[in-house]
């Protein structure tokens, strides 16, 4: 029986697998076999109209994984970052159409140009917090929405933009479904591959300070102005790109659809449900809700009852899963696993050691650590 | 929390939730009978356009009972699909390639308005389908070269106020208005009607003193019908839908405004537009492609059918459905095919736009674009009741100028 | 330039329009004040209000301002219900975030429901009075109109008096001031919390019936209404009810008056220049309430 003056550390069993060995080959074999599932998905689709779902579906993952990078980072809620999305279809879309540009660079450009202006924007939005920033993010795409359709001239108003197909006229449509499925998927990997970059960064440890408490992270030395507006503009950029890519398929922009607080609302939501915390929260949230909105809608479509199942689902995500439905559901599972008892029978640095071994991610360093340049403990 | 646990559930919950997308959708693929035509629709039955949504479901149901009533298409039995767009122009797309690729339709009928329609038609034309729609009635839905799309109704949105523009112009100087206040909701269609009306007039030298375009969800018109109403126009002209006419027509009684003449489109169609501005309709003149009185020997038919199934006489929205359905059945039967096929929608598509074809609103035949080239009619409330003034030909009374007070 | 009759008329009708904005953003700010809660489905209950008063109206034939008999205690014990189930549900660290997204679905839900059973149609009340209207100095000034202004001036004139005079009001007040020092003194702010916002919708049920005698009721009509009464609050000072009042005022005339070179789009934008000039001048609000600095 071991006891806490015991100096040598425990052998360990060396006879069986340690859960965390089979916890880390079962993530290994289900992210393969998940990846290889999302890549052969037009394949396995049975229908084009379900593929043009998964394309939806997508898009949906790469806006929630985009507006998580500012949301899920910092905690500012933005409920209007469909302006992004709004504003990134147009520029590609005005791109191509006035200035004749090829639309893969018009996409790009399109995005660059929404990050730049989403500089001043985020200096004069990101001055103030919680309930007044959630309500700048509403008026600013309500704003946008009234320009969209009054500068008809511009933007085509009320009557819509007619977006030219990328693909020459010979690629059917079933097959500019695969091949857009194919695009946003890359995209999403980029999106997924900045916020992993940026949660195990300095710079992603700040954010997470900023999101805990900001005065003290602040006072810390955290510069919070500069990394909020970085974030802010990173998710802005991508969020237009999202915007793009979508224009680019579906081929016709109505200002009243690309400018909804609807659409701004379901970016929250799906990140929201499958956790802000995690790399995949949002796309799993993303695929959950889409899935489900299919599913209402062709259960409940022809009534309005469909707006009453979201609804009743967004609220039920907040008052019983605010951590979204993955920590919910592991809670749940923890609960009949056998508790750790209270006492400890090893000393802390041995505790420690074996928790970073199995949980890397719970110990990362809080703001103070990072600040503290004494504690240069290796990862 | 633990992130491969996180990692674990999250893989598992998305490869299951895309295998249920993948394998069980809604209620499962449809399975053409062979001696059937079916028909799939896209229709907004909730949202903001849900009231002359149904309206058209109710035309295109009453159209699909009387064909089977009467022998059905090429001798096989008509079935409609109708799906909830939502009012949405994603959902609208996502439809009408459901109906196509999962339910496997033999024809398309087209949804309602035009905000939808353009989506539509993109998806029709990507699988080949001929398109004919009911509502899309703005000059730029037939700017986008859509070859496969016709519109069944007698004029495109700008040239419904014709009559009334020709009738206006050729009034002696001494009775013609000299001012006009143009007030429209800024949507392709509404705006449309107005401006349509609005060049012609301008160009016949009647000065524009007040043009208005407004969002589409205005409810507050008192400040549009204070500029209409000191502006002192001899006539206003509305480009409007249902309710924002109602609301502009309170608000310039409210204000005691009385012009000579007052147009208003869409809105005095509706049968609720009595009751909903108080009974003071008369004289109030509107653009109609459809009137239950016309002659036309299909409508005769139409109106009698209709409301003995219905108890009440078809309206515009009902009246455009079954054009549609009347159109695409006249294609099919002088081409005798009705399959998906490539083939067979070319060979509809190629009989529509070379031949007439007639309907309850008379005969239609469309350009290269699918703008159909005939007229709307101009409807006005006489003693109460709604009557055609114009044209002169299918007129049920005269002309009431100046309008009486309102 | 834009003729005196013109003028006047805008300015008249300006006033009667910032009556009725004030009396919408009212309750919505009563909500930030009393729990820092941004109350999106204000909006979705003025248009449940003016619903029930349209319904009230087609089934009895009555004037519907007599439907305000039921709605106001109704929406009263609604506000408490809901903040005693609901909003006390949520963790004190994550408040904003989660009553943005908890009211928003609440919205949601009422949307849902007023399509389902009264469907999209759009409807309006038609009164005998509806056209009438009443000649001030060459303007007219629409009767309807100003019973919504009589409206707003009572209620508000009332909430005024509630506050000042009353116990609960004081109480109240404190609650909102400081939350910790109201406790200290003794009050029960859980309790005044949830009468608060039974009071924030019972002013909303005075202004959706206000709203349903000259406007078209529709289900989505909610989202045209968001934007502007937030911005408004926010304008006027997040929990201060006076500056809501004067912020709507405000508004309202100069978006009327905007009206006339700029027309009725490019007007409407001047709630949210307002709103991004506020937030970059004066965060905490032009006309008063202390609340709006770090929340």
């Amino acid at each position: 029986m071991l006891s806490a003056s015991d100096l040598a550390p425990p052998a360990p069993p060396s006879h069986r697998p340690r859960p965390a060995t089979v916890l880390r080959v079962a993530k290994g074999v289900a992210l393969v076999v998940a990846v290889a599932a999302v890549l052969l998905f037009p394949r396995l689709a049975a229908d084009p109209f379900i593929l043009s779902v998964g394309v939806v579906i997508a898009s949906y993952a790469v806006l929630a994984t985009s507006w998580n990078l500012v949301g899920g980072f910092t905690g500012y809620i933005s409920l209007g970052h469909a302006a992004y999305y709004g504003v990134g279809a147009y520029a590609t879309a005005l791109l191509i159409i006035k200035a004749d540009v090829p639309p893969f660079v018009a996409w790009i450009v399109g995005a660059l140009l929404v990050g730049l202006l989403a500089i001043p924007i985020g200096i004069a939005a990101l001055r103030v917090r919680g309930a007044s920033f959630v309500i700048v993010s509403i008026a600013l795409v309500l704003i946008l929405l009234l320009v969209f359709q009054s500068w008809g001239s511009f933007t085509g108003g009320s009557n819509g933009l007619r977006v030219p197909r990328p693909f020459s006229a010979d690629v059917l449509r079933p097959e500019q479904h695969e091949r857009f499925f194919y695009l946003h998927i890359a995209l999403l990997s980029v999106v997924l591959l900045v916020w992993w970059v940026i949660d195990r960064s300095r710079f992603g440890a700040g954010l997470k300070a900023i999101r805990e408490d900001e005065d003290k992270a602040e006072s810390l030395g955290v510069p919070t102005v500069r990394y909020k507006l970085i974030a802010f503009v990173l998710s802005a950029f991508f969020t237009a790109l999202g915007g793009g890519l979508y224009a680019l398929w579906f081929g016709f922009l109505d200002p009243i659809f690309q400018f909804s607080i609807l659409i701004g609302s379901y970016m929250v939501l799906m990140a929201l449900l499958g956790g802000v915390r995690s790399l995949f929260g949002p796309a799993i949230g993303a695929v959950i809700v889409g899935v489900a909105l299919e599913f209402f809608k062709s259960r409940y479509g022809d009534t309005q009852l469909h707006l009453v199942a979201t609804g009743l689902l967004l609220a039920l995500v907040v008052l019983f899963m605010p951590d979204g439905i993955i920590p919910a559901l592991t809670n749940l599972v923890n609960r009949f696993r056998p508790t750790a008892s209270s006492i400890q029978e090893m000393t802390a640095a041995e505790l420690l050691q074996r928790d970073r071994a199995e949980r890397p991610s719970e110990t990362e360093l809080s703001a103070t650590e990072v600040a503290d340049e004494n504690t240069a403990v290796p990862r | 929390m633990n992130s491969s646990k996180r990692l674990l559930f999250g893989v598992l919950v998305s490869v299951s939730a895309l295998a249920v997308t993948g394998c069980s959708q809604g209620g499962g693929a449809t399975k053409t009978v062979a001696d059937e035509v079916t028909i799939g629709i896209s229709l907004p039955l909730t949202g903001d356009f849900s009231e002359p949504g149904k309206g058209v479901q109710r035309g295109y149901e009453a159209w699909a009972k009387y064909v089977n009533q009467n022998g059905g298409l090429m001798g096989k039995k008509v079935r409609l699909t109708i799906l909830d767009d939502q009012s949405n122009a994603d959902r609208v797309a996502s439809d009408y390639e459901k109906l196509i690729n999962r339910d496997k339709v033999d024809l398309v009928f087209g949804p309602f308005s035009t905000r939808l329609v353009v989506p539509a038609a993109q998806v029709a034309k990507d699988y080949g389908y001929l398109f004919v729609e009911p509502a899309g009635a703005a000059a730029e839905v037939f700017t986008k070269g859509f070859g496969n799309l016709f519109y069944a109704a007698p004029a495109v949105a700008n040239d419904h106020y014709n009559y009334l523009a020709k009738t206006i112009l050729a009034m002696p100087i001494s009775q013609r208005p000299k001012t006009a206040a143009y007030a429209s909701m800024d949507d392709p269609f509404a705006q449309g009607t107005a401006y349509g009306l609005k060049g012609k007039l301008e160009a016949g030298g009647i000065k524009t003193v007040v043009n208005e375009v407004y969002p589409p969800d205005t409810t507050d018109f008192g400040g549009i019908a204070a500029k209409i109403a000191t502006s002192k126009a001899d006539i206003v002209v509305g480009g409007t839908q249902y309710q924002d006419a109602v609301n502009l027509i309170v608000a310039l009684q409210q204000l005691n405004y009385q012009p000579k003449l007052a147009a208003f489109s869409t809105a005095p169609t509706n049968p609720e537009f009595p009751k909903a501005i108080g009974d003071k309709t008369e004289g109030i003149l509107a653009p109609t492609g459809y009137t239950p009185g016309a002659a036309w020997p299909s409508n005769v038919k139409f109106v009698d059918f209709y409301t003995k199934t219905n108890g009440n006489a078809p309206g515009e929205d009902e009246a455009n459905a079954w054009t549609t359905g009347e159109v695409v059945a006249a294609a099919v039967e002088a081409v005798k095919c009705a399959d998906p096929s490539p083939k067979c929608q070319a060979k509809l598509i190629d009989y529509l736009h070379k031949n007439t074809v007639e309907t309850v609103v008379g005969p239609l035949s469309w350009d290269k674009d699918g703008r159909p080239q005939g007229a709307h009619l101009i409807q006005q409330y006489v003693k109460g009741a709604i009557r055609i003034v114009l044209p002169e030909v299918q007129k049920e009374a005269d002309l009431l100028y100046p309008k009486p007070q309102w | 330039m834009f003729s005196g009759p013109l003028l006047l008329q805008s300015v008249i009708l300006g006033v009667l329009l910032g009556g009725l904005y004030a009396l919408l953003a009212a309750g919505l700010t009563l909500y930030f004040g009393v729990m820092r809660v941004v109350m999106i489905a204000h909006a979705a209950f003025l248009v449940l209000a003016a619903y029930l008063a349209w319904f009230f109206n087609r089934q009895t034939g009555l004037d519907p301002l007599l439907s305000l008999a039921v709605t106001v205690p109704l929406f009263f014990v609604i506000g408490v219900l809901m903040q005693r189930v609901l909003m006390s549900r949520l963790r004190p660290a994550t408040l904003t975030m989660m009553s943005v997204l908890l009211t928003f679905a609440i919205a949601m839900f009422i949307e849902g429901m007023l399509g389902f059973v009264w469907t999209g149609t759009q409807r309006r009340i038609q009164l005998s009075y509806s056209g009438a209207s009443i000649e001030f100095f060459g303007a007219r000034i629409a009767v309807v109109k100003m019973i919504a202004f009589a409206l707003a001036a009572v209620s508000l004139a009332g909430l005024y008096l509630l506050l000042k005079k009353s116990r609960m009001g004081q109480a109240l007040r404190a609650t909102i001031q400081h939350k910790e020092a109201a406790q200290l003194l003794g009050i029960n702010t859980e309790r005044i919390a949830s009468y608060g916002f039974g009071l924030g919708l019972a002013i909303a049920a005075i202004g959706g019936t206000a709203l349903s005698l000259d406007s078209t009721i529709y289900p989505s009509l909610h989202w045209r209404w968001i934007g502007p009464l937030m911005a408004i609050i926010v304008v006027g000072g997040l929990g201060s009810i006076p500056g809501a009042a004067a912020a709507a005022m405000l508004l309202g005339l100069a978006q009327s008056l905007l009206q006339l070179p700029m027309g009725t789009t490019w007007a409407q934008t001047v709630f949210y220049i307002a709103l991004f000039a506020t937030l970059i001048l004066r965060p905490q609000g032009f006309f008063g309430g202390r609340l709006a600095q770090r929340f």
